[in-house]
């Protein structure tokens, strides 16, 4: 077998290129906003308005092909159909809000204009990442998104928890992208493609695959699990968020794991929730541990951080953890991924909200906020207090916020599939969450502040994307009818 | 089926007030309790309104209001009112108005106003969480208000109250969670199962109530492991917990000290009922037979309620406590007759929830007086008071006697028709319940005696001032339904009969015929 082969380059038409212009649009932004960061005074401002016209622009001529026909690029490679560009639609928005919400952000922090660019560079590996069906373009764009990330982490250059952070991340994941470059090609050795509908069919032909099968779905699975920050492989994941600028922890949280866990979820669809073969059983019980886990062990050490971003990294774990359950109900019922894509948009939108609040209350360079700091800033300031509190009960749960309609369709069709067992922890463990998000309310609107109470710092991108992230979270928490159906519509 | 928006104006009206005061500016602060008063006004004329209008010899819903929201789930926004919810959301609308005007802030002489916005706008939205979630006639809708009404009660407590407040609040805030996300779990399985049942995912509540789920009843194994009791229980853990029934009730008392005297009178007077008013309309018409099943040890811990909040009321050296106890004790009661599947105790416990709602908060209010006036709620920091404050003492004698079920008080109305009809089907219990009575008088009237009879001890006593205009006004009304329920029930409840009939025939028809 060639090269080309594998890899079927063939020349690009013109639909093909109208399809593919949001990630050139992206890359091409992202250059011309690297050169336009260089100029001595102004080159943040003008990096910022390069890099926030390129998304909007990407992000329109998204919405408006969305619905022409499937489009397919390198053979089977690409494929742009309604529901990849919904998600790219999702990414590009997330990324929308936190190139704003870098904005001022990045001088406070002496973060360099770059920022701009590699958030673009980041979103384009994104944006294919969502639209690849097949393992060795889902490990290129990986690397396009990850490579960008980790020197995002490391952008806070006078830090060092910011160095230890970036190097961590960089360590590990590169770790886990060899262990996902080799578990593809053992995968390949075993059913000869890398395409995931062919490997699927391959297994619905052949319910005896060869151990390497196994052995290769292990080592994918372990990486993409490490991506999206799961139980074992979490160890990264609080020291990454606390050592990254808040800004760029915010992107982390809703584009990276939204992405990581779109591309699990496929994987998962394609290579795991397999039915006849018997021994991927074993595998789908794995899911189920994994997702026991990460609920239980996030929401249980969450409760005794007393520092906001730590506590809140803690609680990703967990949120993973609902995710993994939402993920193995889709095997045993309805296979259409709409719950788990309804609850990562949600959660990305409050969790952007929550960072771009705590990017205002921080001091340069500081790691984390600890609980203390906090105390008596509702008061202070009721109305970033407000907001704040908004988020938190919507990562909690509670209904008015989007964050319950997501937690509702997600846990609903996991009983609707007969997973009762894993909701209930689910829910337990809930409740374990809902306590210390209440401790940070407790703390902001109940308690006097003890002295050492932080200063606000007016940053004009992060209270702006603070209110389009509360106003969405309001809106699909009290109105979530048409986003619910539209998601539901592309994912059949 | 006649269809009107006033059930939502009732729910919405509170929420538009909160956000109009949000909006006002600061500088107006000391006019924003009268925002508050105006709108509990404006929600009792509305709930006399549907109560005027309320077609009294049906047991349907009425005044439905249906407006499409989440289509796909089966899930609507759909409000209606029944006999059954019509005197709670009656209960609501007038305690409101005088909760506000009984603890009407006295800048004269007090610390001034502590973030006053804020403050009128959780006691808004709280209302409208609480009409809501007796309006609601959605499964999903009635677990989203029943939600809602925790954050504003939350902030209540953990702002404006005592100093263990941020323990009370947090306490009261988890254990209601740990409840309301298992009914979550019972939630999704039912609307599963209706799903699969008619065809197409519905909410609707009366519809969810023709499900029938496998109940065997021929052991404990049995009975437990089958899909009805597992439903049931989820639902009656959520209830029971708001209720609360012994051994939920642990939050109470540290949630009832601390709060803010209105908060008190909210907690006591409406959201304790909503957990009954769930298990009157979710928890046992819905799994009949696993509720019947149960009932014996819901009516034995009913009875244990009574005479275990009996006894810690007895021992209470702060009146707040007291009083919280006596509501573990007088909710008790209600349990009993919403166990007995009998019909008499079954209407004695719809009453009896009107009527515990009228006596404890008329006790809250007073225990608030007092504290507004002394700065002190031990009970042996008073004594003698009724020389200086006559008023109040007569307010404090009758929501006594109306709380210890006093012939011709509205007590007497709910407790008795409990007694009555439970002693036909669990006559044992109903004994031990009875000392309950007894006791009952005993810590009631000793917190009187220790208050306001015997010589004055205090030396302070020369500034203390009697009850001023708003309080009279809320008292006397408090007054008014005492008596007006004690000596006519039939004026105030004869519009619930047709429901409170049809509910309890065919719930007993539902049992009786397995």
């Amino acid at each position: 077998m060639t090269l080309i082969e594998v890899f079927p380059l063939t020349a690009l038409g013109l639909t093909e290129y109208v399809n593919l212009l949001p990630v050139l649009m992206l890359a091409g932004g992202g250059l011309l906003s690297l050169l336009a960061g260089t100029h001595k005074e102004h080159g943040h401002f003008r990096a910022f308005v390069v890099a926030f016209a390129a998304v909007v622009m990407a992000l329109f001529q998204g919405n408006a092909v969305l619905f022409s026909s499937d489009v397919s690029i390198l053979g089977e490679t690409l494929i742009f159909g309604p529901f990849t560009k919904t998600l790219s639609i999702m990414l590009l928005s997330f990324s929308a809000i936190a190139v704003v919400l870098t904005y001022g952000q990045d001088k406070k922090e002496g973060l360099l204009a770059e920022i701009y660019g590699l958030i673009l560079f980041a979103t384009a590996g994104m944006v294919l990442m969502v639209s690849t069906q097949h393992l060795l373009f889902m490990f290129i764009s990986l690397e396009i998104m990850s490579l960008a990330i980790y020197v995002l982490v490391a952008m806070r250059r006078t830090s060092s928890f910011s160095a230890e952070a970036g190097l961590k991340y960089f360590i590990l994941g590169g770790l886990a992208s060899a262990l996902f470059l080799y578990g593809s090609s053992l995968v390949f050795g075993a059913t000869g493609t890398f395409e995931l509908g062919k490997i699927s069919t391959f297994l619905s032909a052949h319910p005896n695959p060869s151990f390497v099968y196994y052995l290769g779905l292990g080592l994918v699975l372990t990486a993409m699990l490490f991506k999206v920050g799961a139980v074992p492989f979490h160890s990264w994941l609080p020291d990454v968020y606390q050592g990254a600028a808040t800004n760029v922890t915010g992107f982390m949280g809703a584009a990276v794991k939204f992405t990581a866990f779109m591309a699990l979820a496929k994987i998962c669809q394609h290579m795991v929730f397999v039915d006849n073969v018997a021994k991927l059983e074993w595998f789908q019980s794995y899911i189920w541990l994994v997702a026991a886990a990460s609920m239980i062990y996030g929401n249980f050490v969450a409760i005794s951080q007393n520092e906001i971003k730590r506590m809140l990294s803690f609680s990703t774990i967990a949120h993973t953890g609902y995710l993994l359950l939402g993920l193995y109900a889709m095997n045993l019922g309805s296979t259409s991924p709409q719950d788990l894509i309804l609850y990562l948009f949600f959660y990305a939108l409050s969790n952007l909200g929550a960072f771009a609040v705590i990017s205002q209350f921080e001091e340069r360079n500081q790691k984390d906020l600890t609980l203390d700091q906090i105390a008596g800033l509702g008061i202070r300031h009721p109305f970033l207090g407000a907001l704040f509190t908004l988020f938190l009960l919507s990562m909690a749960g509670i209904p008015l916020t989007s964050g319950f309609i997501g937690k509702y369709g997600l846990f609903s069709s996991a009983v609707t599939a007969g997973e009762v067992p894993l909701v209930v922890i689910a829910v337990l463990t809930s409740v374990v969450s809902v306590y210390y998000y209440l401790r940070v309310i407790v703390y902001m609107f109940m308690k006097e502040s003890t002295g050492e109470a932080v200063t606000y710092q007016a940053l004009k991108g992060a209270g702006l994307a603070a209110m389009v992230s509360a106003a969405a979270t309001l809106q699909f928490g009290l109105f979530p009818r048409a986003v619910i159906s539209f998601v539901k519509m592309i994912s059949k | 089926m006649e269809t009107s928006t006033l059930l939502s104006w009732i729910i919405f009206t509170p929420l538009l007030f909160g956000l109009l005061v949000v909006l006002l500016p600061q500088r107006l602060e000391q006019q924003f309790r009268k925002a508050a008063l105006v709108q509990t006004l404006v929600n009792a004329l509305l709930a006399t309104v549907v109560y005027l209008g309320f077609d009294g010899s049906s047991a349907g819903a009425q005044f439905v209001h249906l407006v499409e929201w989440l289509p796909d789930w089966g899930i609507n926004y759909r409000v209606a009112i029944d006999g059954i919810s019509l005197p709670l959301v009656m209960l609501t609308a007038y305690v409101a108005p005088l909760a506000i005007l009984g603890t009407w802030p006295d800048l004269h002489h007090g610390a001034g106003l502590k973030k006053e916005k804020f403050f009128v706008f959780c006691l808004m939205a709280l209302q409208s969480g609480m009409y809501g979630t007796f309006l609601a006639a959605d499964v999903f809708l009635f677990y989203f208000f029943w939600e809602v009404v925790l954050i504003p009660m939350f902030f209540l407590i953990g702002i404006w109250g005592g100093k263990e407040r941020i323990y009370a609040t947090v306490k009261f805030f988890l254990y209601t969670m740990v409840g309301s996300l298992l009914m979550l779990v019972a939630i999704f399985w039912l609307l599963k199962t209706g799903a699969t049942e008619f065809g197409a995912p519905t909410g609707e509540l009366a519809a969810l109530a023709k499900l029938n789920f496998a109940f065997d009843g021929s052991s404990l194994g049995a009975a437990l492991s089958s899909p009805q009791t597992l439903l049931f229980l989820a639902f009656a853990l959520a209830f029971v917990i708001k209720v609360p029934m012994v051994p939920f009730h642990t939050w109470l008392p540290d949630a009832h000290v601390q709060a803010p005297t209105v908060g008190s009178v909210f907690l006591a007077a409406v959201l304790l009922k909503m957990g009954t008013y769930g298990l009157m309309r979710i928890a046992i018409p819905m799994f009949p037979q696993a509720a019947h099943y149960f009932s014996s040890l819901f009516i034995a811990l009913g009875v244990i309620g009574i005479i275990y909040g009996a006894f810690c009321a007895l021992h209470q050296t702060d009146f707040k406590k007291l009083v919280a106890y006596s509501s573990v004790s007088h909710m008790g009661y209600i349990m009993i007759g919403l166990f007995a599947f009998q019909k008499v105790a079954i209407a004695g416990a719809l009453y009896q929830m009107i009527n515990h709602g009228i006596s404890a908060g008329g006790l809250f209010l007073i225990v608030g007086f007092l504290y507004e006036r002394l700065h002190t709620r031990n009970l042996g920091e008073f004594g003698g008071l009724a020389k200086s404050v006559p008023l109040m003492a007569i307010g404090f004698m009758i929501m006594t006697l109306s709380s210890v079920a006093l012939p011709g008080t509205n007590g007497f109305v709910g407790e008795f028709p409990i007694l009555l009809g439970a002693f036909q089907v669990w006559p044992v219990y109903v004994l031990f319940a009875g000392t309950g009575v007894i006791l009952g008088a005993v810590y009631a009237l000793k917190a009187y005696q220790l208050v306001m009879l015997g010589p004055q001890t205090r030396t302070d006593l020369d500034g203390l001032t009697d009850l001023n205009l708003k309080e009279i006004v809320a008292m006397s009304v408090l007054t008014v339904f005492v008596f007006g329920i004690g000596f006519f029930p039939k004026a105030f409840f004869w519009k619930s009969d047709a429901a409170l009939e049809s509910y309890g025939t065919s719930l007993i028809q539902k049992v009786s015929s397995k």
